[in-house]
């Protein structure tokens, strides 16, 4: 360890953190709220729709994430898609994180009890109402612990963006430990970050989800 | 004379090739409380799910005071799916109680009274919680109002299911096993808000195994076996002096039950 050159490119590798930070919030922000339209869409009986959003979500389930990014960057400006490292990168998560946030919110609907919708139905609930009042909070309720997970998974996907010059801090630590033949100093500077990053997601996670399941808990428990 | 509440005639249904309502004949007149009973399969929740079309019947008619549910005949003899709107229409005059209550989880007794209020009657806030309070307060637990309904027991939950129906000022109400998912000490709970309700004039379509309860409230019990309505009587009639094998082989299991 050498603490003079970690305090030298601190800096550095905080304004990597702070891309990092930028990248993951607004990929995972735009990767839930596609993702949601997804699961929304999916339920309309149209079945050409239903072909392409599967394909949609088998195609970036389906393939690393780096390849993905990749194309997106290098492929993009062919097809007219001309984009900086970071909004091609934060578009990247986005557009990956979607297809499992579609799964995540598709499954949460699912686990609404088919009688809820039915007590709605049957006091002459327009679906729309039983969808939005009903169906809905149930369906965000039972997904934030997979939300959660998916989240702190994609904050460390964003490692791939230093692939194409984001300066996120995988990218600042390569340059540190190029620069300065300390990698090992480099890599365990940026384990505590993520580590950092994964903890503070993580118990914000925790808080919400007790926030919002409490009243499910039992008299007693939830006092 | 004045229409029947409900009126089926000839009701048929089948799930794949499984026939679960034959032909089924019913008439219950307003403020009639009518019990139906029989052993499991034999189609009683499919045919109550069908007179608010939460199930659609494939063949028959279902009549609510005359107008027929689900379906609108063309004066070509044809026939096509009604209307959602107009399904909606009639399906708010029907209340609809279940056996599992399915009372919306994330709203409190009185949110869930009031949403339909609001959501399907319009109303605003205020008046429909001032109502929904007034409905829990008849069926005994305007004390819980605020409370969740994973912090009620099963009897709270099932009344605030039977409010919520109220609310909505039915015409007629349908109760699916209304006590079948109740520990035994919580039924009776349940089963007087059920009897007030009945002496207050209410047509009441009631699906159940309480026996003692529909000799006791019902105007008439009818029996179904395998999709058909094979008894049908006031309940001495069925109870006692039935000369149905199927009804007698049925109530004999309960009599053996009963007599430890």
């Amino acid at each position: 360890m050498n603490p003079d050159v970690l305090w030298r490119y601190l800096p550095s590798l905080i304004s990597g953190f702070g891309v990092t930070i930028v990248c993951w919030s607004a990929g995972g922000a735009l990767g839930m709220l596609l993702g949601f339209a997804i699961a929304l869409a999916r339920r309309l009986p149209l079945p050409p729709l239903q072909w392409a959003l599967r394909i949609f979500i088998e195609v970036f389930r389906g393939t690393p994430f780096l390849m993905q990014l990749f194309l997106l960057y290098s492929g993009g400006p062919y097809i007219g898609l001309r984009l900086t490292a970071t909004e091609a990168g934060v578009l990247g998560l986005g557009l990956y994180s979607s297809a499992y946030f579609a799964e995540i919110f598709r499954a949460g609907f699912a686990s609404v009890p088919r009688g809820q919708i039915e007590a709605a139905t049957s006091v002459g609930m327009a679906p729309f109402d039983a969808l939005i009042r009903v169906a809905l909070p149930a369906a965000l309720i039972a997904s934030v612990p997979s939300i959660v997970n998916m989240l702190i998974v994609l904050s460390k996907e964003t490692v791939v963006l230093s692939i194409i010059t984001v300066p996120e801090l995988m990218y600042q630590m390569q340059t540190m430990a190029a620069e300065t033949f300390t990698a090992f100093d480099a890599i365990f500077a940026m384990a505590v970050f993520y580590w950092l990053l994964v903890e503070v997601v993580s118990r914000i996670g925790a808080r919400v989800e007790a926030r919002v399941t409490a009243f499910l808990a039992r008299e007693g428990a939830a006092a | 004379m004045s229409l029947p509440m409900i009126e089926l005639n000839g009701v048929g249904k089948s799930f794949g090739a499984h026939e679960v309502l034959r032909g089924v004949e019913l008439k219950i007149a307003k403020s009639e409380v009518v019990c139906l009973i029989g052993p499991s399969g034999s189609g009683k929740s499919t045919l109550l799910r069908c007179v608010n079309f939460l199930e659609p019947y494939d063949v028959g008619d279902v009549r609510i005071e005359g107008r027929l549910i689900g379906y609108e005949d063309a004066p070509d003899g044809t026939r096509r799916s009604m209307n959602a709107r107009k399904l909606r229409d009639m399906r708010r005059e029907i209340g609809m109680v279940f056996q599992h209550f399915n009372l919306w989880p994330h709203m409190t007794a009185i949110g869930n009274v009031a949403e339909p209020l609001r959501r399907v009657r319009g109303l605003p806030a205020n008046e429909a919680a001032d109502r929904a309070m007034a409905m829990l307060t008849r069926v005994g637990l305007a004390a819980k109002a605020h409370a969740y309904p994973s912090h009620l027991s099963g009897g709270q939950q099932q009344r605030v299911a039977i409010a919520r129906a109220l609310a909505m000022q039915p015409r007629l109400m349908l109760f699916d096993e209304p006590t079948s998912a109740l520990d035994p000490e919580l039924v009776g709970e349940v089963l007087e808000v059920m009897k007030s309700l009945a002496s207050e004039g209410m047509t009441m379509l009631i699906v159940t195994h309480e026996m003692g309860f529909a000799a006791h409230v019902a105007d008439r019990i009818a029996f179904i076996d395998e999709g058909r309505i094979i008894e049908e009587g006031p309940p001495r009639h069925v109870f006692h002096h039935s000369r149905e094998p199927r009804v007698r082989q049925f109530l004999q299991t309960y009599h053996d039950r009963n007599s430890f």
